[in-house]
């Protein structure tokens, strides 16, 4: 007897069918409760914003522009991540806005006491050490997390997969993130007393842009929020371990961010270069390569629930079994977009993008059992048919030929990256 | 389901809501409530320097009591805040490639940032027993006066500022003074 391949998905928690977009929010207390909450925290925030506006307004413009530039590669990602089943975007902005201004507005009173009460407890010296990694993970990871539980109560029914919560958790982070970095520049500013400069500002962004850009809010709630999907999703398990599995998944998040912001090997290897690059490799990497496993095990579970989906079809003229495989990776789908471009051009490109987001928009339609399917089976096969026409009747890209310019590519970013970031690091760590 | 009849599952949704806004409620009031019933100050001794971080350090005056909510000694900088009786004193260290003048400068605005702060009086320069040259100048606020000192060593700045009532400035103010003159910077040796 032959076993079947064991999927590498497998090991991750199981996709329910993805639900269609709840029209009847408001009819939970839950989504009023959060509005007000959302409400409250955007007063608060636009009272701190006031202030910078009258006293800073060049500083201010320029840094809310050059990190919201810095939350653009963050969105890709998550929108790349989030591209079969996606979420409604009503509910992505109400995870923005919970980073943005719940998060923030509570973290910023809390951290303060917090790290105070560090102090009174042990002593000013220990405060000055571990104050900034115990208080910001202990405060902002909850005051996060919490934006995430607040998604669950107003749309239990999106949340289908660990993926899910990686996306809601991401978004989250990224819009407390942006609000974060901003205020943090803004302090900088203050701190200079030297007026209305950007100097302050541009420093902030190298500082935490580049060097420490990637250990962000938004991989650690990304973290937590695979932790609250698990919890929702996973409704064979036992509620003690279900419950288990997130509070593991929110420790994570908190223990990542609590070593990312320590003073460990803070004076350990020098002062050059070298020295903080090599400190950013052994603090970070650990947390980033847990959460890039756990991230791909989730999106490759979800990506086979719903490609067996589009395999019951049958039919290759909605999708053949090449371009199932490629519509399960982001890489794979990107490989045959670009492919597409390079045999038939733009309008190549633009056919197979629609095509695979009504490939997408069909599994997920699939998996809910909707009975009328023509609409997503009209669109691929109208996108199929300019794709007959441009010469290029396959969305794929042959094995070997939009591989090596995407890896020949991405090596040539991280190169570029890495010299920027030596730049940057040689700047400020006195290299 | 009636008109007007709370399900079990929107009760279980309003409770689950009242648990995150309880849960930031405690957050955002609990942990500044609690911060405030602790004791902020604690004594500190007078008669012996205090390292405030940078390798700067100082002997506080008498009856100081050290204030932790805004005290933060470390390698490269630091702060500390001592309350002698209604006067605030706060000293802090920071990195700093600049001069002198720029650095009372950027103290200066940093004053003058505060709404109804203004700098009064005409600068002096000052020194420390030790030989750390300084500016000192005068400023006033809603309903307090204070005195700022700024000496810069060694690629650090050190900012003093003093803060409180005009008479009690006037009573406390020459006790600080003599604190602010043993101000040492000593820094470690390179290992």
């Amino acid at each position: 007897m032959t076993a079947e391949p064991r999927l590498r998905s497998d090991r991750s928690a199981p996709v329910q069918p993805g639900a269609a977009p709840d029209r009847r929010l408001p009819g939970l207390p839950a989504f009023w409760i959060v509005l007000a909450l959302l409400g409250a925290g955007g007063v608060r925030m636009t009272m701190i914003v006031t202030g910078y506006v009258r006293e800073y307004p060049v500083a201010l413009l320029t840094s809310a522009a050059l990190f919201a530039l810095l939350a653009v590669p963050f969105w890709f990602v998550v929108s790349e991540l989030d591209f079969l089943e996606r979420e409604p975007p009503s509910l992505l902005l109400i995870a923005f806005g919970w980073g943005g201004l719940v998060a923030t507005s509570a973290s910023i009173p809390a951290s303060g006491a917090l790290d105070d009460i560090i102090a009174k407890l042990g002593s000013p010296h220990l405060a000055a050490d571990w104050g900034v990694a115990l208080a910001g993970p202990t405060v902002e990871e909850t005051a996060k997390a919490l934006g995430v539980v607040a998604i669950v109560l107003i749309a239990r029914h999106q949340i289908n997969s660990v993926l899910d919560g990686v996306v809601y958790g991401a978004t989250v982070g990224l819009g407390f993130q942006i609000i974060e970095d901003i205020v943090y520049a803004m302090g900088a500013v203050a701190l200079a007393g030297q007026g209305d400069t950007v100097e302050p500002v541009v420093t902030t962004f190298l500082l935490r842009g580049f060097v420490s850009g990637v250990w962000s809010h938004t991989l650690f709630t990304a973290l937590a929020g695979a932790g609250i999907g698990y919890l929702v999703v996973r409704g064979e398990r036992s509620f003690r371990t279900r419950l288990g599995a997130a509070a593991l998944a929110l420790f994570a998040a908190w223990a990542s961010h609590v070593l990312w912001n320590s003073p460990l090997l803070r004076d350990g290897l020098g002062n050059g270069a070298v020295a903080l690059l090599a400190v950013l490799v052994l603090k970070g990497l650990p947390p980033l390569v847990l959460i890039w496993l756990l991230v791909r095990s989730a999106h490759d579970r979800e990506a086979d629930y719903y490609a067996e989906q589009l395999a019951k079809l049958d039919d290759a003229e909605l999708i053949t079994p090449a371009e199932r495989r490629a519509l399960k990776a982001g890489s794979r789908r990107a490989s045959a977009r670009a492919y597409a471009r390079a045999r038939g051009g733009w309008r190549a490109r633009a056919a197979v993008r629609r095509l695979q987001r009504a490939q997408a928009r069909l599994a997920v339609e699939l998996s809910r059992g909707t009975p009328d399917l023509s609409r997503w089976s009209h669109e691929i096969r109208r996108q199929r048919r300019v794709l007959n026409r441009l010469g290029h009747p396959e969305a794929v890209a042959p094995d070997g030929k939009g591989p090596w310019r995407r890896t020949a590519s991405a090596v040539f970013s991280t190169a570029l990256a890495l010299a920027v970031l030596w730049a940057v690091v040689s700047t400020l760590g006195g290299g | 389901m009636g008109m007007g009849r709370v399900t079990r599952r929107q009760l279980t949704n309003l409770l689950g809501a009242c648990g995150v806004a309880a849960t930031l409620g405690g957050l955002t009031f609990g942990l500044p409530a609690l911060n405030h019933a602790l004791p902020a100050d604690r004594a500190v001794p007078t008669d012996r320097p205090y390292d405030i971080g940078g390798g700067v350090s100082v002997v506080p005056p008498p009856g100081a009591r050290l204030d932790l909510t805004d005290t933060r000694p470390g390698e490269e900088s630091g702060t500390v805040l001592f309350r002698v009786g209604p006067v605030r004193y706060l000293i802090s260290v920071q990195p700093f490639d600049g001069s002198l003048g720029a650095a009372v400068d950027r103290l200066r605005r940093r004053i003058t940032g505060n709404s109804g702060y203004q700098v009064t009086g005409t600068e002096l320069s000052v020194a420390t027993t030790d030989g750390l040259r300084g500016v000192q100048g005068g400023f006033s606020g809603p309903g307090r006066g204070g005195r700022y000192v700024v000496f810069v060593a060694d690629s650090r700045t050190i900012e003093v500022t003093v803060s409180g009532a005009d008479l009690d400035l006037g009573r406390i103010l020459p006790a600080i003074n003599r604190s602010t003159a043993t101000l040492r910077y000593a820094p470690e040796p390179a290992g």
